[in-house]
Protein backbone atom coordinates (compact mmCIF):
# COMPACT_ATOMS: atom_id res chain seq x y z
CA UNK A 1 0.00 0.00 0.00
CA UNK A 2 1.53 3.13 -1.17
CA UNK A 3 1.43 5.74 1.49
CA UNK A 4 1.50 9.98 1.22
CA UNK A 5 2.59 10.48 4.56
CA UNK A 6 5.97 8.69 6.83
CA UNK A 7 5.52 6.50 9.51
CA UNK A 8 7.01 9.48 11.76
CA UNK A 9 4.75 11.88 10.52
CA UNK A 10 1.92 9.52 11.76
CA UNK A 11 3.28 9.27 15.04
CA UNK A 12 3.69 13.03 15.19
CA UNK A 13 -0.24 13.41 14.50
CA UNK A 14 -1.34 10.68 16.93
CA UNK A 15 0.44 12.24 19.88
CA UNK A 16 -0.41 16.04 18.89
CA UNK A 17 -4.37 14.84 18.96
CA UNK A 18 -3.60 13.89 22.13
CA UNK A 19 -2.65 16.99 24.04
CA UNK A 20 -4.88 19.64 24.87
CA UNK A 21 -4.95 23.42 24.72
CA UNK A 22 -3.55 25.29 27.78
CA UNK A 23 -1.15 22.11 29.08
CA UNK A 24 2.16 22.48 29.82
CA UNK A 25 4.90 20.58 28.70
CA UNK A 26 8.03 19.27 27.09
CA UNK A 27 9.65 17.13 24.49
CA UNK A 28 12.28 15.14 26.56
CA UNK A 29 15.49 13.98 24.89
CA UNK A 30 15.76 12.51 21.28
CA UNK A 31 13.26 15.13 20.37
CA UNK A 32 12.82 15.22 16.87
CA UNK A 33 8.78 13.32 16.87
CA UNK A 34 7.42 14.47 20.23
CA UNK A 35 8.70 18.23 19.24
CA UNK A 36 6.95 17.88 15.85
CA UNK A 37 4.03 16.64 17.86
CA UNK A 38 3.71 19.81 20.56
CA UNK A 39 4.28 22.47 17.31
CA UNK A 40 1.03 20.85 15.87
CA UNK A 41 -1.02 20.51 18.59
CA UNK A 42 -0.35 24.53 19.23
CA UNK A 43 -0.96 25.53 15.34
CA UNK A 44 -3.78 22.96 15.14
CA UNK A 45 -5.96 22.97 18.50
CA UNK A 46 -3.95 24.10 21.55
CA UNK A 47 -2.17 27.65 20.28
CA UNK A 48 -2.36 28.12 24.43
CA UNK A 49 -0.21 25.14 25.22
CA UNK A 50 3.05 25.81 26.65
CA UNK A 51 5.98 24.38 26.18
CA UNK A 52 8.48 24.64 29.11
CA UNK A 53 10.48 22.33 31.82
CA UNK A 54 13.36 22.10 29.78
CA UNK A 55 15.21 25.38 29.95
CA UNK A 56 13.10 26.83 27.47
CA UNK A 57 9.65 28.29 26.76
CA UNK A 58 8.25 28.30 23.08
CA UNK A 59 10.35 27.92 20.99
CA UNK A 60 9.36 29.95 17.51
CA UNK A 61 8.34 26.57 14.81
CA UNK A 62 10.16 26.27 12.10
CA UNK A 63 12.57 23.71 11.97
CA UNK A 64 13.20 20.47 13.29
CA UNK A 65 16.46 19.08 14.85
CA UNK A 66 17.72 15.57 16.31
CA UNK A 67 17.75 17.24 19.22
CA UNK A 68 15.57 20.20 20.67
CA UNK A 69 18.30 20.94 23.23
CA UNK A 70 20.12 23.02 20.63
CA UNK A 71 19.97 26.91 20.05
CA UNK A 72 19.65 26.24 16.76
CA UNK A 73 16.14 25.31 17.62
CA UNK A 74 15.70 27.50 20.63
CA UNK A 75 17.25 30.76 19.08
CA UNK A 76 14.30 31.99 18.66
CA UNK A 77 12.09 31.21 22.14
CA UNK A 78 10.27 33.27 24.39
CA UNK A 79 12.12 32.81 27.56
CA UNK A 80 14.67 30.77 28.94
CA UNK A 81 15.59 29.08 32.02
CA UNK A 82 18.56 26.97 33.81
CA UNK A 83 18.80 23.71 35.41
CA UNK A 84 17.82 25.37 38.57
CA UNK A 85 14.35 25.76 37.48
CA UNK A 86 14.32 22.33 35.71
CA UNK A 87 14.71 21.31 39.62
CA UNK A 88 11.48 22.79 40.30
CA UNK A 89 9.30 22.14 37.30
CA UNK A 90 10.73 17.73 38.12
CA UNK A 91 9.15 17.94 41.65
CA UNK A 92 6.10 20.50 40.09
CA UNK A 93 5.77 17.87 37.29
CA UNK A 94 4.35 18.80 33.97
CA UNK A 95 1.06 17.67 32.14
CA UNK A 96 3.11 15.74 29.37
CA UNK A 97 6.39 14.61 28.81
CA UNK A 98 8.05 11.87 26.11
CA UNK A 99 10.11 8.82 26.49
CA UNK A 100 11.89 6.63 24.16
CA UNK A 101 14.80 4.03 25.50
CA UNK A 102 16.96 0.39 24.65
CA UNK A 103 14.09 -1.78 25.70
CA UNK A 104 10.01 -0.99 26.21
CA UNK A 105 8.30 -3.44 27.98
CA UNK A 106 4.88 -4.81 28.26
CA UNK A 107 4.56 -2.54 31.31
CA UNK A 108 5.78 0.12 29.73
CA UNK A 109 8.90 0.28 31.71
CA UNK A 110 12.07 1.89 30.03
CA UNK A 111 15.62 0.90 30.05
CA UNK A 112 18.04 3.01 28.66
CA UNK A 113 20.95 1.93 30.96
CA UNK A 114 22.32 -1.56 30.13
CA UNK A 115 21.71 -4.63 28.41
CA UNK A 116 22.22 -8.21 29.74
CA UNK A 117 24.94 -8.28 32.41
CA UNK A 118 24.85 -6.14 35.43
CA UNK A 119 24.86 -2.16 35.72
CA UNK A 120 28.77 -2.25 36.50
CA UNK A 121 29.55 -5.49 34.00
CA UNK A 122 26.83 -4.97 31.27
CA UNK A 123 26.63 -6.47 27.67
CA UNK A 124 25.89 -3.47 26.49
CA UNK A 125 25.49 -0.05 28.10
CA UNK A 126 22.87 2.59 27.08
CA UNK A 127 23.46 6.06 27.64
CA UNK A 128 21.56 6.58 30.84
CA UNK A 129 19.38 9.27 31.33
CA UNK A 130 18.60 12.80 32.63
CA UNK A 131 15.77 13.32 33.90
CA UNK A 132 13.75 10.62 35.99
CA UNK A 133 10.94 12.60 37.41
CA UNK A 134 8.87 13.97 34.90
CA UNK A 135 7.71 10.51 34.16
CA UNK A 136 6.03 10.08 37.42
CA UNK A 137 5.40 13.58 39.02
CA UNK A 138 3.71 15.04 35.05
CA UNK A 139 0.09 13.94 34.53
CA UNK A 140 1.15 11.21 31.99
CA UNK A 141 3.65 10.45 29.49
CA UNK A 142 3.96 9.07 25.88
CA UNK A 143 6.38 6.41 25.10
CA UNK A 144 7.86 7.06 21.30
CA UNK A 145 10.71 4.68 19.69
CA UNK A 146 10.62 5.68 16.22
CA UNK A 147 11.72 2.15 15.55
CA UNK A 148 9.39 -1.33 16.69
CA UNK A 149 11.12 -4.55 16.41
CA UNK A 150 11.70 -7.26 18.77
CA UNK A 151 14.89 -6.20 19.89
CA UNK A 152 13.75 -3.14 21.75
CA UNK A 153 10.18 -4.67 22.77
CA UNK A 154 10.82 -7.01 25.33
CA UNK A 155 9.18 -9.00 27.69
CA UNK A 156 10.84 -7.77 30.47
CA UNK A 157 12.94 -4.96 30.47
CA UNK A 158 16.83 -5.62 32.11
CA UNK A 159 16.67 -2.76 34.11
CA UNK A 160 14.28 0.37 35.16
CA UNK A 161 15.67 3.41 34.03
CA UNK A 162 12.44 5.07 33.42
CA UNK A 163 9.45 3.51 35.65
CA UNK A 164 5.82 2.59 33.80
CA UNK A 165 3.65 0.53 35.09
CA UNK A 166 6.07 -1.31 37.22
CA UNK A 167 5.05 -5.12 37.53
CA UNK A 168 1.08 -4.33 37.67
CA UNK A 169 -1.74 -1.94 40.02
CA UNK A 170 0.05 -3.25 43.06
CA UNK A 171 3.71 -2.48 42.20
CA UNK A 172 3.11 0.88 40.70
CA UNK A 173 0.83 1.41 43.88
CA UNK A 174 4.15 0.90 46.21
CA UNK A 175 6.76 2.47 44.46
CA UNK A 176 4.39 5.64 45.17
CA UNK A 177 3.65 5.84 41.36
CA UNK A 178 0.45 8.30 41.58
CA UNK A 179 -0.35 9.32 38.51
CA UNK A 180 -1.45 8.03 35.55
CA UNK A 181 2.35 7.23 33.85
CA UNK A 182 2.52 5.94 30.11
CA UNK A 183 -0.80 6.41 28.55
CA UNK A 184 0.54 5.59 24.67
CA UNK A 185 3.15 3.64 22.68
CA UNK A 186 3.49 5.24 19.64
CA UNK A 187 5.72 3.33 17.11
CA UNK A 188 6.03 3.49 13.37
CA UNK A 189 3.87 1.01 13.56
CA UNK A 190 1.49 1.12 15.25
CA UNK A 191 -0.25 3.07 18.75
CA UNK A 192 -0.96 1.00 21.76
CA UNK A 193 -2.46 1.69 25.33
CA UNK A 194 -3.00 0.33 28.23
CA UNK A 195 -5.32 -1.81 29.63
CA UNK A 196 -6.99 -0.27 32.81
CA UNK A 197 -7.07 -3.46 35.27
CA UNK A 198 -4.05 -5.00 34.61
CA UNK A 199 -1.67 -1.94 32.89
CA UNK A 200 -0.26 -4.31 30.46
CA UNK A 201 0.03 -2.99 26.68
CA UNK A 202 -2.26 -3.91 24.52
CA UNK A 203 -2.81 -2.80 20.60
CA UNK A 204 -4.91 0.24 19.99
CA UNK A 205 -4.52 0.73 16.69
CA UNK A 206 -2.23 -0.12 13.62
CA UNK A 207 -0.84 2.43 10.90
CA UNK A 208 -1.52 2.29 7.21
CA UNK A 209 1.22 -0.28 5.20
CA UNK A 210 1.05 -2.31 8.52
CA UNK A 211 -0.79 -5.73 9.97
CA UNK A 212 -1.69 -6.61 13.37
CA UNK A 213 0.19 -10.18 12.28
CA UNK A 214 3.35 -7.41 11.45
CA UNK A 215 3.18 -5.56 14.69
CA UNK A 216 2.77 -9.05 16.65
CA UNK A 217 5.47 -10.22 14.65
CA UNK A 218 7.67 -6.79 15.54
CA UNK A 219 6.99 -7.16 19.35
CA UNK A 220 9.06 -9.36 21.75
CA UNK A 221 5.54 -9.98 23.89
CA UNK A 222 2.27 -10.80 23.38
CA UNK A 223 0.47 -7.64 23.81
CA UNK A 224 -3.25 -7.80 24.11
CA UNK A 225 -5.62 -7.32 20.75
CA UNK A 226 -8.99 -5.74 21.50
CA UNK A 227 -11.77 -6.73 19.08
CA UNK A 228 -12.12 -3.14 18.70
CA UNK A 229 -8.13 -2.57 17.27
CA UNK A 230 -8.82 -0.94 14.03
CA UNK A 231 -6.94 1.61 11.29
CA UNK A 232 -4.83 4.74 13.05
CA UNK A 233 -6.67 7.61 11.39
CA UNK A 234 -3.86 8.55 9.00
CA UNK A 235 -2.80 12.47 9.27
CA UNK A 236 -5.59 14.97 7.25
CA UNK A 237 -4.43 16.96 4.87
CA UNK A 238 -4.40 20.16 6.94
CA UNK A 239 -1.90 18.73 9.60
CA UNK A 240 0.04 17.30 6.37
CA UNK A 241 -0.35 21.08 5.29
CA UNK A 242 0.56 22.52 8.65
CA UNK A 243 3.27 19.68 9.07
CA UNK A 244 5.28 20.34 6.46
CA UNK A 245 4.73 24.22 5.82
CA UNK A 246 5.20 25.43 9.14
CA UNK A 247 7.42 22.97 11.38
CA UNK A 248 9.46 20.48 9.07
CA UNK A 249 9.75 22.30 5.84
CA UNK A 250 13.29 20.19 5.54
CA UNK A 251 11.27 17.16 5.64
CA UNK A 252 13.42 16.08 8.86
CA UNK A 253 10.12 13.34 9.88
CA UNK A 254 10.50 11.94 6.22
CA UNK A 255 14.28 10.90 6.22
CA UNK B 1 47.92 48.40 43.93
CA UNK B 2 46.04 47.47 40.93
CA UNK B 3 43.22 44.99 40.83
CA UNK B 4 45.07 41.79 39.17
CA UNK B 5 43.26 40.46 35.85
CA UNK B 6 41.93 36.76 35.77
CA UNK B 7 43.45 36.00 32.33
CA UNK B 8 45.74 33.63 31.54
CA UNK B 9 46.59 31.29 28.45
CA UNK B 10 45.28 27.77 27.53
CA UNK B 11 48.47 26.18 28.99
CA UNK B 12 48.66 27.88 32.32
CA UNK B 13 45.07 26.69 33.01
CA UNK B 14 45.48 23.42 32.00
CA UNK B 15 48.22 23.61 34.28
CA UNK B 16 46.57 24.36 37.20
CA UNK B 17 43.73 22.36 36.76
CA UNK B 18 45.91 19.15 36.73
CA UNK B 19 47.89 20.56 39.73
CA UNK B 20 44.48 21.06 41.60
CA UNK B 21 43.18 18.03 40.42
CA UNK B 22 45.98 15.62 41.43
CA UNK B 23 44.95 16.89 44.97
CA UNK B 24 41.24 15.72 44.24
CA UNK B 25 40.19 14.50 41.15
CA UNK B 26 36.44 15.62 40.74
CA UNK B 27 36.36 17.80 37.73
CA UNK B 28 33.21 18.78 36.31
CA UNK B 29 32.19 20.62 32.86
CA UNK B 30 29.42 23.00 31.99
CA UNK B 31 27.38 23.12 28.75
CA UNK B 32 24.72 20.47 27.66
CA UNK B 33 25.29 17.76 25.41
CA UNK B 34 26.95 19.34 22.01
CA UNK B 35 26.39 22.85 23.47
CA UNK B 36 29.06 25.06 25.16
CA UNK B 37 31.05 22.52 26.34
CA UNK B 38 34.29 23.53 27.39
CA UNK B 39 36.72 21.47 24.76
CA UNK B 40 39.53 23.71 24.51
CA UNK B 41 40.51 23.66 27.84
CA UNK B 42 40.03 19.71 27.90
CA UNK B 43 42.03 19.25 25.12
CA UNK B 44 45.00 21.12 27.21
CA UNK B 45 44.32 19.31 30.11
CA UNK B 46 44.23 15.77 28.54
CA UNK B 47 47.61 16.95 26.76
CA UNK B 48 49.26 17.17 30.93
CA UNK B 49 48.22 13.79 30.93
CA UNK B 50 45.71 14.55 33.56
CA UNK B 51 44.03 11.17 34.84
CA UNK B 52 42.20 9.13 37.38
CA UNK B 53 40.03 11.62 37.25
CA UNK B 54 35.63 11.53 38.25
CA UNK B 55 33.61 13.83 35.94
CA UNK B 56 30.39 15.50 36.27
CA UNK B 57 28.58 17.54 34.58
CA UNK B 58 25.34 18.93 34.02
CA UNK B 59 23.08 15.94 33.67
CA UNK B 60 23.75 15.12 29.81
CA UNK B 61 27.17 15.35 28.06
CA UNK B 62 28.78 13.57 25.34
CA UNK B 63 31.95 14.23 22.80
CA UNK B 64 34.47 15.40 26.10
CA UNK B 65 33.30 12.85 28.34
CA UNK B 66 33.93 10.57 25.61
CA UNK B 67 37.48 11.83 24.28
CA UNK B 68 38.64 11.87 28.17
CA UNK B 69 37.90 8.32 28.69
CA UNK B 70 39.68 7.49 24.85
CA UNK B 71 42.62 9.30 26.33
CA UNK B 72 42.53 7.06 29.47
CA UNK B 73 41.82 10.43 31.86
CA UNK B 74 38.46 9.09 33.45
CA UNK B 75 38.24 6.47 36.23
CA UNK B 76 34.23 7.15 37.09
CA UNK B 77 31.85 8.99 35.49
CA UNK B 78 28.97 10.85 37.39
CA UNK B 79 27.31 12.13 34.67
CA UNK B 80 23.27 10.92 34.37
CA UNK B 81 23.31 10.59 30.60
CA UNK B 82 26.19 10.42 28.38
CA UNK B 83 25.13 10.12 24.71
CA UNK B 84 26.29 11.82 21.42
CA UNK B 85 21.86 11.91 20.45
CA UNK B 86 21.89 10.72 17.64
CA UNK B 87 24.21 7.55 19.01
CA UNK B 88 25.91 5.83 21.80
CA UNK B 89 29.15 7.41 22.86
CA UNK B 90 31.75 4.54 21.59
CA UNK B 91 34.62 5.29 23.91
CA UNK B 92 32.18 5.54 27.27
CA UNK B 93 30.52 2.66 26.08
CA UNK B 94 33.53 -0.02 25.35
CA UNK B 95 35.34 1.44 28.50
CA UNK B 96 32.32 0.85 30.91
CA UNK B 97 31.48 -2.18 29.32
CA UNK B 98 35.08 -3.84 29.64
CA UNK B 99 35.15 -2.49 33.05
CA UNK B 100 37.62 -0.11 32.87
CA UNK B 101 35.74 2.73 33.51
CA UNK B 102 33.14 3.23 36.42
CA UNK B 103 29.86 4.68 35.24
CA UNK B 104 27.22 5.69 38.15
CA UNK B 105 23.59 5.36 37.75
CA UNK B 106 22.38 8.92 38.37
CA UNK B 107 19.50 11.39 37.56
CA UNK B 108 19.41 14.72 36.91
CA UNK B 109 18.00 16.09 40.39
CA UNK B 110 21.06 14.18 42.55
CA UNK B 111 23.40 16.08 40.50
CA UNK B 112 21.49 19.51 40.66
CA UNK B 113 20.74 19.10 43.96
CA UNK B 114 24.18 18.39 45.13
CA UNK B 115 25.66 21.39 43.12
CA UNK B 116 22.75 22.92 44.73
CA UNK B 117 23.89 22.30 48.40
CA UNK B 118 27.15 22.61 47.93
CA UNK B 119 26.51 26.54 46.41
CA UNK B 120 23.68 27.06 48.77
CA UNK B 121 26.61 26.45 51.87
CA UNK B 122 23.60 23.57 52.93
CA UNK B 123 24.69 19.87 54.55
CA UNK B 124 22.15 18.09 51.92
CA UNK B 125 19.59 19.19 49.45
CA UNK B 126 16.58 16.89 49.66
CA UNK B 127 14.66 15.63 46.74
CA UNK B 128 11.19 13.91 46.05
CA UNK B 129 10.77 13.52 43.08
CA UNK B 130 12.50 10.20 42.27
CA UNK B 131 9.99 7.28 42.23
CA UNK B 132 9.96 3.65 40.78
CA UNK B 133 13.54 3.74 38.51
CA UNK B 134 16.26 0.98 39.81
CA UNK B 135 18.73 3.73 39.36
CA UNK B 136 17.50 4.21 43.09
CA UNK B 137 18.89 1.10 43.89
CA UNK B 138 22.27 1.87 42.48
CA UNK B 139 22.81 5.59 42.91
CA UNK B 140 25.67 6.31 45.58
CA UNK B 141 24.60 9.77 46.08
CA UNK B 142 21.41 9.38 47.64
CA UNK B 143 19.92 8.74 51.05
CA UNK B 144 16.97 8.27 51.63
CA UNK B 145 15.22 10.24 55.09
CA UNK B 146 12.08 10.87 56.03
CA UNK B 147 10.78 14.71 56.25
CA UNK B 148 10.90 15.91 60.02
CA UNK B 149 8.03 18.29 59.13
CA UNK B 150 5.36 15.62 57.17
CA UNK B 151 6.89 12.25 57.63
CA UNK B 152 7.51 11.99 53.67
CA UNK B 153 9.91 9.40 52.49
CA UNK B 154 13.02 11.84 50.43
CA UNK B 155 16.44 11.78 49.57
CA UNK B 156 19.44 13.32 50.96
CA UNK B 157 22.27 14.29 48.42
CA UNK B 158 25.15 16.02 49.95
CA UNK B 159 26.98 18.92 48.42
CA UNK B 160 29.03 17.82 45.10
CA UNK B 161 31.76 20.03 45.36
CA UNK B 162 34.12 19.63 42.25
CA UNK B 163 37.99 20.55 42.69
CA UNK B 164 38.13 22.00 39.44
CA UNK B 165 35.32 23.24 37.23
CA UNK B 166 35.91 24.13 33.16
CA UNK B 167 33.14 26.13 31.46
CA UNK B 168 32.83 27.63 28.00
CA UNK B 169 30.87 31.29 27.55
CA UNK B 170 30.92 33.71 24.56
CA UNK B 171 32.41 36.82 26.36
CA UNK B 172 34.20 37.66 29.60
CA UNK B 173 36.04 41.11 30.86
CA UNK B 174 39.39 40.97 32.07
CA UNK B 175 38.14 40.63 35.53
CA UNK B 176 36.79 37.41 34.87
CA UNK B 177 32.93 39.10 34.68
CA UNK B 178 31.22 36.06 32.37
CA UNK B 179 28.44 36.55 29.45
CA UNK B 180 26.84 33.94 28.18
CA UNK B 181 25.49 35.36 24.87
CA UNK B 182 23.35 31.42 24.01
CA UNK B 183 19.92 31.10 24.46
CA UNK B 184 20.40 28.58 27.58
CA UNK B 185 22.99 28.99 30.42
CA UNK B 186 22.33 25.03 31.50
CA UNK B 187 23.34 24.42 34.57
CA UNK B 188 26.95 26.76 34.69
CA UNK B 189 25.78 29.54 37.08
CA UNK B 190 25.27 26.95 39.84
CA UNK B 191 28.88 24.74 39.42
CA UNK B 192 30.34 28.66 39.60
CA UNK B 193 28.99 28.55 42.70
CA UNK B 194 29.29 25.22 44.32
CA UNK B 195 32.87 24.53 42.93
CA UNK B 196 36.60 24.97 44.62
CA UNK B 197 38.72 26.47 41.51
CA UNK B 198 36.30 27.78 37.87
CA UNK B 199 37.66 28.30 34.90
CA UNK B 200 36.17 29.67 31.95
CA UNK B 201 37.36 29.85 28.44
CA UNK B 202 35.68 32.42 25.96
CA UNK B 203 35.72 33.18 22.27
CA UNK B 204 36.61 36.75 22.99
CA UNK B 205 37.02 39.30 25.68
CA UNK B 206 35.17 42.07 26.08
CA UNK B 207 36.22 46.02 27.45
CA UNK B 208 35.18 46.47 30.58
CA UNK B 209 32.57 49.14 29.61
CA UNK B 210 30.27 46.30 27.72
CA UNK B 211 30.20 45.16 31.20
CA UNK B 212 29.44 48.24 33.04
CA UNK B 213 27.00 49.25 30.49
CA UNK B 214 24.69 45.89 31.09
CA UNK B 215 25.75 44.63 34.15
CA UNK B 216 22.85 42.01 34.17
CA UNK B 217 23.63 40.19 31.24
CA UNK B 218 26.66 38.98 33.33
CA UNK B 219 25.74 35.48 33.90
CA UNK B 220 28.47 34.66 36.05
CA UNK B 221 29.99 37.75 38.32
CA UNK B 222 33.81 37.37 38.70
CA UNK B 223 34.14 37.00 42.25
CA UNK B 224 33.16 33.25 41.52
CA UNK B 225 35.65 32.69 38.86
CA UNK B 226 39.59 31.68 39.18
CA UNK B 227 40.62 32.28 35.71
CA UNK B 228 39.38 32.89 32.19
CA UNK B 229 40.63 32.48 29.33
CA UNK B 230 40.78 33.43 25.37
CA UNK B 231 39.79 31.18 23.41
CA UNK B 232 38.72 31.28 19.49
CA UNK B 233 36.60 28.53 18.67
CA UNK B 234 37.13 27.23 22.25
CA UNK B 235 34.10 25.29 22.70
CA UNK B 236 34.57 22.91 19.01
CA UNK B 237 33.21 21.08 17.93
CA UNK B 238 30.23 21.67 20.18
CA UNK B 239 28.45 25.03 19.53
CA UNK B 240 28.62 28.13 21.14
CA UNK B 241 26.12 30.61 19.73
CA UNK B 242 25.40 32.73 18.08
CA UNK B 243 28.69 32.43 17.60
CA UNK B 244 28.98 28.89 15.64
CA UNK B 245 26.97 26.00 15.38
CA UNK B 246 28.32 22.51 16.99
CA UNK B 247 30.35 20.79 13.87
CA UNK B 248 28.14 16.99 13.55
CA UNK B 249 30.43 16.18 10.95
CA UNK B 250 33.04 16.40 12.62
CA UNK B 251 31.52 14.65 15.68
CA UNK B 252 30.46 11.94 13.55
CA UNK B 253 33.52 11.44 12.08
CA UNK B 254 35.28 10.53 15.98
CA UNK B 255 32.65 8.29 17.12
CA UNK B 256 33.27 6.78 13.81
CA UNK B 257 36.90 6.08 14.97
CA UNK B 258 35.37 5.61 18.18
CA UNK B 259 33.38 2.78 16.88
CA UNK B 260 36.52 0.86 14.70
CA UNK B 261 37.80 1.00 17.74
CA UNK B 262 35.43 -0.50 19.89
CA UNK B 263 35.43 -3.53 16.80
CA UNK B 264 39.47 -3.70 17.01
CA UNK B 265 41.09 -1.41 14.56
CA UNK B 266 42.42 1.82 16.95
CA UNK B 267 44.28 3.15 14.84
CA UNK B 268 42.25 6.09 13.32
CA UNK B 269 41.33 6.64 16.98
CA UNK B 270 45.10 6.92 17.96
CA UNK B 271 45.80 9.31 14.99
CA UNK B 272 43.31 11.31 15.77
CA UNK B 273 44.04 11.45 19.43
CA UNK B 274 47.66 12.49 18.48
CA UNK B 275 46.50 15.03 16.11
CA UNK B 276 43.75 16.84 17.91
CA UNK B 277 44.97 16.18 21.97
CA UNK B 278 48.52 15.28 22.17
CA UNK B 279 49.88 17.07 19.51
CA UNK B 280 47.96 20.29 18.89
CA UNK B 281 47.51 21.56 22.82
CA UNK B 282 47.27 25.02 21.44
CA UNK B 283 44.33 26.28 19.63
CA UNK B 284 45.96 27.94 16.69
CA UNK B 285 47.13 24.76 15.46
CA UNK B 286 43.99 22.80 16.54
CA UNK B 287 42.49 25.85 14.60
CA UNK B 288 44.41 25.06 11.51
CA UNK B 289 44.03 21.26 11.60
CA UNK B 290 39.89 21.95 11.72
CA UNK B 291 40.79 24.18 8.07
CA UNK B 292 39.35 27.76 7.59
CA UNK B 293 36.40 27.03 5.41
CA UNK B 294 35.00 24.81 7.86
CA UNK B 295 34.71 27.25 10.92
CA UNK B 296 33.16 29.76 8.42
CA UNK B 297 30.87 27.04 7.58
CA UNK B 298 30.07 26.81 11.23
CA UNK B 299 29.75 30.78 12.65
CA UNK B 300 27.72 31.03 8.82
CA UNK B 301 25.14 28.99 10.28
CA UNK B 302 25.08 30.09 13.58
CA UNK B 303 24.61 34.17 12.08
CA UNK B 304 22.23 32.73 9.84
CA UNK B 305 19.59 32.18 12.18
Amino acid sequence: MSMDFSPLEQMAVVMARDLADGELGAAGAAALVPMAAIALAREMHAPNLTIGGEMFFNPVAGHLYPSMLDDRALGRCEASETFIELFGHSHHGLDFFFHSGLQIDRYGNINLHHVGGTLHAPKMRGPGAANLSYCHTSTRFYICPTVHNVRNFVDTVDFITIPGNMSGPDSKAAAGLVNEGPRLVVTPRAVMDFDPETLRIRLKSVHCGNSVQDVLDNTGFTPDVPENTGRTPPPTADELAVLRGKIDPSGALRA
Amino acid sequence: MTRSTKTIGLNEAATRAAAALNERPEICLGGLFKQSRPVALVRALLATGSDGLHVYSSPGAGYDVDLMIAAGAIDEVFVPGVTLENRLCPNFRMAVESQQVKAHALDALTIVGGLMASAHGVPFQPIAALKGSDVLKHNPLITPFDCPLTGQPLYAVPPIRPRVTLLHAQEADRWGNIRHLSTMVYADQLMARASDMVIVSVDRLVDDDVVLDDPRSVTIPAHYVDAVVEVPYGAHPTASFPNYAMDEKHIDAYADLGDAARRGDGAGLAAYLEQHVTSAPDQPQYLRNIGETRLSELQAEARAL
